[in-house]
């Protein structure tokens, strides 16, 4: 806590007095906005509590008050679905969870950011487009690319990656030496681990994973599905789930959990942390914003005893992308003070403070800063990950809800009911097909 | 002629408020729901710009597995709770209507866990539960047992909900069994046992029958909320492993939230009324028709003396 309150009032200091002279000159950009308050929607998140600690530096330096509600990401989904069909809604900005983008963007819900950074009174000269992940801006950011979600040269812009995320392996690296096995690279490397472990380490589960019934099942699947060569569409929106690569997906995710440690197939992701940190397993391999919590030694049980590597390589490299972005609703009352906020929170400057609190970068230059690798030395390690990071591991279209939650419950059968999962992705790809098809994706053919 | 007038239309002055209470309270949202049951109606629209699709919803959901396989779950979920419940609660209601000192300490006691939010009632058997932390995994092991996966296999976690439905609800049943058969006629008692009825045969054919007309009432309303659970089940399983503990009100919730589609979910919510509707009419159908026969046998009583 002191260490961060120090780094805080050092940039703040620093900060403060750049607007302070800015503002003698011009008024400054943000002078018009002073004493407006907005009101932000965000999730519970690791990332945005680190944001929480950076917002009064903020206001500080802007005079622009900001007011936020911070829900469970499921819940903050379904209150922003209701809000953001309100002719005056109260959100001035909010942060979605990266599956919303179809259907904020298809429902016209979010503001285009084009007139935004053509505006010179608002967009700051000094932003540096390019510094931005790319992976997270196509991901996350962009819409109207290829398929309409992916990148592509007719996409733009309605929001900005805050809070992205991919996955690495994070694995007990006393564990691992005491028994002498390698670090898995490999799928099949990894596979063995996972059941090597509960062989030699009694009581210990090999690797903590999602698979509750629904999208965490869902999540879990997919998170293989993609390094193993699969893919749940094929370019012309034909179901190929269930092909080979599908089905060693599943078979890789039952052997997970069936070497998981008690009680896995009814884990969530906090679940699955909590196990990983309680050292009732020896990997875990989610997002990297789990990692914080991992090192904290008042929660953790493992801390310092955990290595940090690259999702390993099934047919090819793929880790997930996923998070939130934050983007300005159509219905919102304050726009450009909004997006002022925006664009100081994924500035260079804003985007170091968050990660300093805890948070994950949205910058290439944030992962290469020597100070966060000195504070989170796996920062490293992330930075690399993210060359893998595959925008395309699942489907963002409008219809993905209903198919996800498909998966997810027919996942959690083959986890827990012994279900084939040749039959069970069968059956998938099949009523995934018909509901491609009511929606109109197979008009072209 | 004029104040005739007024005089006749008295009464429905007096109903008017109540009347337009109840339509704006009651029939509006039913009417609502019912209109919204024809519409292909995403969240993210408007209802006015929602197309109009006719009985697409209602024919859908036939043919769809996994609503036919939820409304089993919840047929199959509604009938063994309530049975449970109803045993246990009259049986306990028999056990205790007797003068005990401390009684009226004891049915606090005993309706306590009615009176948790259900959310907390969730929470606390998902504890319980827990596979290596919980008190019924724990125990087991202690004595040497293998450890139970509660809600990680699908009949386990069946029979985990029942439980905690069971734990939660059987107090419901016993506080209205015991409030009637205190005020049952005494008379009739003192009759049976002056006639040397032995305690079971009082039970069968003095209280329970005495009983059966607030026996139905209580029956009809756990039933109708057995239909409804929504909160425990959801912090338990949240309708898993599969589908195996998604009830209807899991997955109409589901349907509007996750997979987006309010017409579909209200036409679910109408099929479950349509259900609760019926059982409600043949449930009082039923008891008009034992009414009816005692009400014919007393008759022919009366006449033979």
């Amino acid at each position: 806590m002191l260490s961060l309150k120090t780094i805080l009032t050092g940039t703040a200091v620093s900060a403060t007095l750049a607007s302070a002279v800015f503002a003698a000159g011009h008024g400054g950009p943000y002078e018009p906005y002073a004493g407006t308050t907005l009101v932000i929607n965000v999730p519970a998140h690791p990332h945005y509590n680190a944001m929480m600690k950076v917002l009064p530096t903020f206001t500080e330096e802007t005079g622009i008050e900001v007011e936020v509600d911070q829900l469970q990401y499921l819940k903050m989904r379904e209150r922003q679905t209701l809000e953001l069909t309100k002719s005056e809604g109260d959100y001035d900005m909010i942060a979605y969870v990266v599956f919303s983008k179809a259907d904020y963007v298809y429902a016209d819900q979010l503001e285009n950011l084009a007139k935004y950074f053509m505006n010179p009174a608002l967009a700051d000269p000094n932003y540096d487009q390019g510094d931005l992940i790319s992976g997270y801006v196509q991901n996350i950011g962009v819409a109207g690319g290829q398929k309409g979600y992916l990148p592509g040269q007719l996409g733009s812009a309605f929001g900005i990656p805050f809070g992205s995320e991919t996955s690495v392996l994070a694995y007990r690296k006393d564990i691992f030496e005491k028994h002498g096995i390698a670090v898995p690279e490999t799928y099949d490397q990894l596979l063995d681990a996972a059941c090597k472990i509960p062989e030699v380490e009694p009581g210990m589960g090999g690797m903590a994973s999602r698979a509750a019934s629904g999208h965490q099942a869902s999540h879990a699947f997919l998170l293989h599905l993609a390094p193993l060569g699969g893919r749940v569409f094929d370019d012309s929106w034909e179901p190929i789930i269930n092909n080979e690569a599908g089905v060693a997906a599943a078979n890789a995710l039952k052997t997970i959990v069936d070497c998981g440690p008690e009680g896995s197939q009814t884990f969530g992701p906090a679940e699955a942390a909590a196990a990983f940190q309680q050292g009732q397993a020896a990997m875990f391999m989610d997002s990297i914003a789990f990692a914080a919590g991992f090192e904290d030694p008042s929660k953790s049980t493992v801390a310092g005893n955990v290595g940090y590597a690259l999702h390993p390589e099934g047919v090819r490299r793929g880790s997930q992308t996923g998070g939130f972005g934050i983007a300005i609703p159509k219905n919102a009352q304050n726009k450009e003070a909004a997006f002022l906020l925006m664009q100081w929170l994924t500035s260079k400057k804003g985007d170091l403070m968050v990660a300093m609190a805890g948070g994950n970068p949205s910058r290439f230059s944030t992962y290469e800063n020597a100070e966060l690798n000195e504070k989170y030395p796996y920062s490293a390690t992330f930075g690399e990950a993210l060359k893998y990071a595959d925008p395309d591991w699942r489907p963002i279209i409008p219809t993905w809800g209903k198919i996800n939650a498909d998966i997810g419950t027919t996942m959690s059968q083959v986890l827990t009911e012994d279900l084939d999962p040749q039959e069970a992705l069968n059956g998938v790809a099949e009523r995934a097909r018909a509901i491609m098809d009511e929606a109109g994706y197979y008009t072209w053919q | 002629m004029q104040t005739a007038n007024a005089n006749r239309l008295t009464p429905y002055l007096f109903l008017a408020p109540a009347a337009l209470i109840m339509a704006v309270a009651l029939l509006y949202p039913i009417g609502y729901m019912i209109y919204a049951s024809f519409l292909d109606w995403n969240p993210s629209q408007r209802i006015g710009d929602a197309e109009f699709v006719g009985l697409k919803n209602y024919i859908g959901l036939l043919s769809d597995a996994a609503f036919r396989e939820s409304f089993f779950v919840t047929l199959k979920f509604a009938a063994v709770v309530v049975t449970l419940e109803m045993v246990l609660g009259v049986g306990l209601a028999l056990l205790l209507d007797r003068n005990i000192r401390g009684m009226s300490m004891l049915r606090t006691l005993f309706i306590l866990p009615m009176m948790i939010a259900p959310i907390v009632v969730g929470l606390m058997w998902r504890y319980m539960y827990h596979p290596s932390v919980g008190i019924f995994n724990r125990t087991l092991k202690s004595l040497g047992f293998e450890p139970i996966p509660w809600l990680s296999d699908g009949s386990w976690a069946f029979a985990s909900v029942v439980i905690a439905d069971v734990w939660q609800w059987t107090p419901f049943i016993f506080i209205l069994s015991l409030a009637a058969l205190q005020s049952l006629p005494q008379s009739a008692m003192e009759a049976a046992r002056i006639d040397g009825a032995t305690g079971w045969q009082q039970i069968v054919y003095i209280k329970l029958p005495l009983m059966m007309p607030v026996l139905i009432v209580t029956l009809l309303l756990r039933l109708i909320d057995a239909f409804k659970v929504l909160e425990v089940i959801l912090v338990l399983t949240n309708g898993g492993p599969g589908l195996s503990t998604e009830i209807l009100s899991l997955r109409i919730s589901r349907t509007a939230s996750e997979f987006r589609e309010l017409g579909e979910a209200a036409a679910m919510s109408n099929y479950l009324l349509i259900l609760l509707v019926i059982l409600t009419f043949a449930m009082f159908a039923y008891n008009k028709a034992v009414e009816a026969r005692a009400a014919r046998l007393r008759k022919a009583a009366e006449e033979d003396l």
